[in-house]
């Protein structure tokens, strides 16, 4: 690749034979074509752009009418994606300022954390009124309001994977590479970009390819949902599946799903994949996992005349595009202007942030009291009974997946087909098949308190299949070797050396299941079926949704503290235990 | 005081960076002192009451085994440390965070390894605030003084390691400093890439209208700081200290066979095994008085019968730089197995050579069921592992928490690192089979029988509790515990829990 961009795409006789005088020539050995594409692409992008800003401006309409047609299906995928897209850059943005203020603020750092494992464990649902009212007051005349509401509930889906593996990567930048830069008086600015960045690349770049995935999630309710007696609709894929749902309409059902498929399959090729592979630049060590990897469309976009003279723009001259920055000739110890400033703007945050939690955990407290003991009993009891629906969701899950896991982590040819499907399936929200499977319960009389841990475990089961294929993958040959030489084999051979060896990350497949699976909880035990008709079942994320849809806000704050409690203090007690545990004994190290 | 960028970045290229005056500093260490603690230990003295100076146009190497606190002392001369007590100087100004005359080569190379060769060296002179205008050429004369011409798109783990420290010594020189700080610069280049290395080094410092001016380096390469240095600060470890300043008046270029440049090599090896291995005789003991415990020096067991069958091959003595050099380890590492080796016995070290004592031959010669027996004989005639053995044997389930084992080792060595000394505790009494080590429960205890092994050089993975030739194996250690009226044998009954056999034995380090 790097050679490619070397020689400007062109074959090197050319370039001698003709000194300077290639341009004309070299013009049609870049595929023009490509730039073609890629501007009519530019111009779709702006004629859609255009479309979303009517559609965000437009007058508010309480209740919107979807369009059940099939031709409608790509203007409201279109509007679908890009919501997305935009909560995806909030999320970006978010990212960036809350991990640098944790990872360089140690006061900070003892209250942002633990806060980020609480916001994480909260369910989307419950972020929805206070946002939705509180916005759709602000914007009261166009749809802005309701937009921002739908974009901000999407990154609350997203945002918190991202924030923690930055974090992480700011954590563990590597010792002698902070030395180095420090020595050459690298400024926050450039250890940021140079350094810091550059090295949390990798891991930011797969966090957000799931964290994606994790917005979409939530999409049908997303952008259709009833708030009391009120009723707001946007637009959208979601909300096409909703009242495709509710009308009872099959072929758009199926129409819905086949375009969430499209849309995430295009994500994958035209977004993910190149940056993954682009994001290989930053590995620090040899040979990672993903050196096969290829995006034919990175490839497609390097041989684009216009890519190339962004390229060229961007990175070639790095020494003159950046004057900006000469001032630091002086030695800047620690403890200057500067840097007593940020410390100071930071203290101020910092107050200003843990007043406003205290603020909210009393108003949160005076909610809270608004509840009575028996319901509060009843809460306990869902929350019960929703606890062992996850736990059965992880289990079911990791009883079929660890198997096929080691299938198909085991066999190189079958791993390289499988892996990227297996990641497109697990980006699909699992909500938009909830309605196939419940024309299947209903017809096989399964009741919702048991169907409900189906569906969870249809929306969680490939995170641990995900991490089983990495983990039988990373099992060293030698190892497999040894067994084989020893006639280990069969139920010994699993036992003894393929489960220790995806132990660990069989374990973090299950943390993120569950913590998925407490989440689904609340779309998996309130299902609203055809003619808006409301199945539900006795359960800590039925009783969620209920509060939402009845307004209900004792009730709604109640279950989420309690929910969030259970999240977070099983997370520490049970999951973190056996975390350690794995890193501990079965880590297969160097 | 103004940075010396702000000189180079006048037209002129060759600023004339030291002034004749052969008594000016450049940069001076006084009375350094410095402390750490470790994230789960005690605070240890890394450096104490360190002075030293760098004059112009002259390269000055610390020598010492690892853990003296080179690396140390250099960070907190180049300011990217600030010291506990005392001051550094540059320039006769008091250090104000980093030092702003040094650039450093490390060790471990530390390039960017998402920028290629060009882009490294760039992207430092950009931060150092070199007018962009400078910056091309600037790149283009480092590359070309270190020879990296032809490799300037490539990324740096498409380098070998010789070539990726090449960079890292044009990263450094592109900034003009006036001294270059070294850390072990040539320690991850094969050697003899390293060789032309270190030729190029002087040959780039010797160009008398340039910088850099002098050269501090850190190494623990005997013939690598005697080729480089005209000053060598030879440094003791426990805490780092200064322990002889040898001036090296030899001409350049030296020739390594020269016999004034041996005669210096042989002055080093007496130094440092004067201050090491001294042969000041440890006031011999009367049998029954109680000594003060021995800090055990960090050496495997499996490092310890090494050196031992090394030296049985070589008629029971050797020169210890010479088993250095042989071995291919750093002399400090070889000196801990020596001193170990020397503490259970096995060894005599007078002057430079390590010589084989009775005990050590009679190990040797030993099948390896009768090695483990002597072992944990001498074992049991050091303090700490019978303290260890004696309180165990007074507990009633004959186990011992690790707490109290280490608190043992806190009362008897206040100075060391506890955590340390009870690794090195735990291996050699599992080799010798003397105690068992449960890493679950964290309790030590004896072990259930003392089963044959194959082979003692991998370590205690006792393949359950073997019930075949264990019998013999139950003799007592020839020194019996002073008071223990009440226990004939030390494996009690409820010893059937033996650790089962883990992935992770302690002989990963």
């Amino acid at each position: 690749m790097e050679m490619k961009n070397l020689l400007g795409g062109g074959p090197l006789p050319f370039k001698k034979v003709w000194g300077n005088a290639t341009a004309l020539l070299s013009r049609y050995q870049k595929a023009w074509w490509i730039d073609v594409i890629l501007l009519l692409g530019l111009v779709g992008l702006i004629f859609g752009m255009a479309n979303v800003a009517r559609e965000w401006t437009g007058v508010h309409r309480p209740k919107i009418d979807i369009d059940l047609s099939l031709w409608a299906l790509p203007k409201y995928t279109f509007f679908s994606l890009c919501r997305g897209l935009l909560a995806y850059l909030i999320s970006l943005v978010f990212t960036l300022v809350y991990a640098y203020w944790a990872a360089k603020d140690p006061v900070a750092e003892k209250v942002l954390i633990p806060l980020l494992d609480i916001l994480q464990s909260i369910p989307v649902l419950t972020f929805m009124p206070p946002l939705v009212l509180a916005l759709v007051y602000f914007f009261p005349t166009s749809n802005v309001g309701l937009e921002l509401a739908a974009v901000i509930m999407m990154f609350t889906g997203q945002v918190w994977n991202m924030t923690f593996s930055l974090y992480q990567s700011l954590r563990t930048v590597p010792h002698h590479l902070e030395e180095a830069a420090t020595v050459y008086r690298f400024n926050w600015f450039q250890k940021a970009t140079k350094l810091e960045l550059p090295f949390a690349a990798i891991g930011l770049v797969w966090n957000s390819m799931m964290s994606m995935a994790g917005g979409w999630f939530f999409l049908t309710v997303n952008e259709a949902f009833q708030l009391g007696d009120k009723d707001f609709r946007l637009p959208g894929l979601g909300s096409y599946m909703s009242v495709a749902v509710a009308n009872g309409d099959w072929k758009a059902q199926v129409g819905a799903v086949v375009a969430m498929t499209l849309m995430i399959v295009a994500l994958d090729q035209f977004l993910w994949r190149p940056l993954v592979v682009w994001a290989q630049k930053f590995r620090v060590e040899e040979g990672s996992a993903e050196d096969f990897m290829h995006s034919w469309f990175l490839d497609f976009l390097r041989r684009s005349q216009i890519f190339q003279l962004l390229e060229k723009l961007f990175h070639r001259k790095p020494a003159v595009a950046a004057p900006a920055a000469p001032a630091p000739a002086a030695p800047r110890p620690l403890g200057t202007l500067g840097f007593r400033l940020a410390r100071g703007l930071s203290l101020v945050f910092f107050l200003a942030l843990v007043a406003g939690l205290l603020y909210g955990a009393w108003k949160l407290l005076e909610l809270f009291r608004q509840v009575d003991l028996p319901h509060l009993g009843l809460i306990l009891g869902e929350a019960a009974a929703t606890l062992g629906r996850v736990l059965a969701a992880v289990a079911v899950s990791a009883l079929w997946t660890i198997p096929v896991g080691l299938w198909i982590g085991l066999s190189p040819r079958l791993s390289r087909i499988a892996q990227p499907i297996v990641q497109i399936v697990a980006s699909f929200p699992a909500p938009m098949l909830f309605p196939i499977v419940l024309m299947v319960m209903k017809a096989t009389g399964v009741a919702l308190a048991w169907g409900s841990i189906f569906l969870m475990i249809l929306g969680t089961q490939w995170y641990i299949l995900f991490n089983v294929v990495a983990g039988a993958m990373a099992i060293p040959s030698d190892l497999r070797e040894s067994a084989k030489m020893f006639h280990i084999t069969g139920w010994r051979l699993f036992r003894k050396v393929l489960l220790p060896g995806i132990f660990p990350f069989l374990v973090t497949g299950m943390i993120t299941a569950a913590g998925n699976a407490w989440n689904t909880s609340i779309v998996s035990e309130y299902v609203t079926d055809k003619g808006g008709q409301v199945l539900m079942t006795f359960g800590l994320g039925a009783q969620i949704t209920d509060a939402t849809n009845k307004a209900d806000y004792p009730m709604l704050v109640a279950s989420t503290v309690v929910m969030a409690f259970l999240v977070v203090s099983f997370n520490r007690l049970f999951w973190k235990r056996l975390y350690r545990l794995a890193e501990e004994k079965y880590a297969l190290g160097k | 005081m103004a940075l010396d960028i702000k000189e180079v970045k006048d037209p002129a290229p060759t600023v004339p960076a030291a002034p004749a005056a052969g008594t000016l500093k450049l940069c001076e260490a006084r009375d350094v002192s410095h402390f750490f603690t470790p994230p789960n230990g005690k605070t240890v003295q890394a450096l104490d009451n360190i002075n030293l100076t760098i004059q112009p146009r002259e390269v000055v190497t610390l020598l010492g085994p690892s853990g003296c606190g080179k690396s140390t002392l250099l960070r907190i001369m180049a300011g990217l440390i600030q010291p506990t007590k005392g001051q550094v100087f540059y320039h006769d100004q008091p250090l104000k965070g980093l030092n702003t005359g040094v650039s450093i080569v490390f060790q471990s190379f530390a390039l960017f390894p998402w920028m290629t060769v060009t882009e490294n060296i760039q992207t430092a002179l950009q931060a150092y605030g070199v007018p962009p205008a400078e910056i091309e050429e600037k790149v283009q004369k480092s590359i070309q003084m270190v020879g990296l011409a032809g490799f300037e798109e490539t990324y740096p783990r498409e380098l070998s390691g010789g070539m990726q420290q090449r960079v890292g010594i044009a990263r450094a020189l592109s900034v003009d400093p006036e001294i270059l700080f070294m850390d072990e610069p040539f320690c991850h280049v094969d050697a003899l890439t390293a060789e032309s290395l270190r030729a190029e080094v002087i040959d780039i410092w010797a160009a008398h209208d340039k910088n850099p001016s002098s050269i501090l380096m850190v190494s623990h390469d005997i013939a690598e700081v005697v080729y480089m240095s005209d000053r060598i600060i030879v440094l003791g470890a426990n805490p780092g200290h200064v322990v002889k300043i040898v001036e090296n008046k030899l001409p350049r270029p030296r020739d390594y066979r020269s016999p004034d440049f041996t005669k210096l090599v042989e002055l080093l090896h007496e130094i440092i095994t004067g201050h090491e291995i001294p042969d000041v005789p440890e006031p011999q003991l009367a049998p029954n008085e109680l000594p003060s415990a021995e800090a055990l020096p960090e050496a495997l067991p499996s490092e310890i019968v090494g050196i031992l069958e090394y030296l049985d091959a070589r008629e029971g003595k050797e020169d210890v730089f010479r088993i250095a050099a042989e071995t291919d380890r750093e002399f400090g590492a070889v000196i801990q197995v020596v001193k170990a080796a020397e503490l259970l016995d096995f060894v005599d070290t007078p002057k430079r050579m390590v010589v084989l004592t009775p005990e050590g031959q009679r190990f040797v010669k030993a099948t390896s069921q009768e090695r483990q027996n002597i072992w944990r004989e001498q074992l049991l005639k050091l303090r700490l592992f019978k303290q260890v053995y004696e309180m165990m044997l007074k507990h009633p389930r004959k186990k011992l928490d690790t707490d109290l084992a280490q608190e043992i080792i806190i009362f008897n060595l206040p100075s060391e690192n506890y955590g340390k000394i009870f690794e090195t505790f735990t291996q050699w009494a599992q080799f010798g089979n003397l105690f068992a080590y449960d890493e679950e429960t964290q309790k030590l205890f004896f072990p259930r029988k003392r089963a044959y092994k194959p082979r003692p050089k991998t370590n205690g993975k006792t393949e359950g509790p073997g019930d075949s030739a264990g019998s013999a194996a139950l003799g007592e250690p020839s020194v019996p515990p002073a008071t223990s009226p009440e226990s004939s044998a030390p494996t009690p009954p409820e010893q059937s829990v033996a650790a089962p056999p883990k992935p992770d034995e302690p002989s990963k380090n």
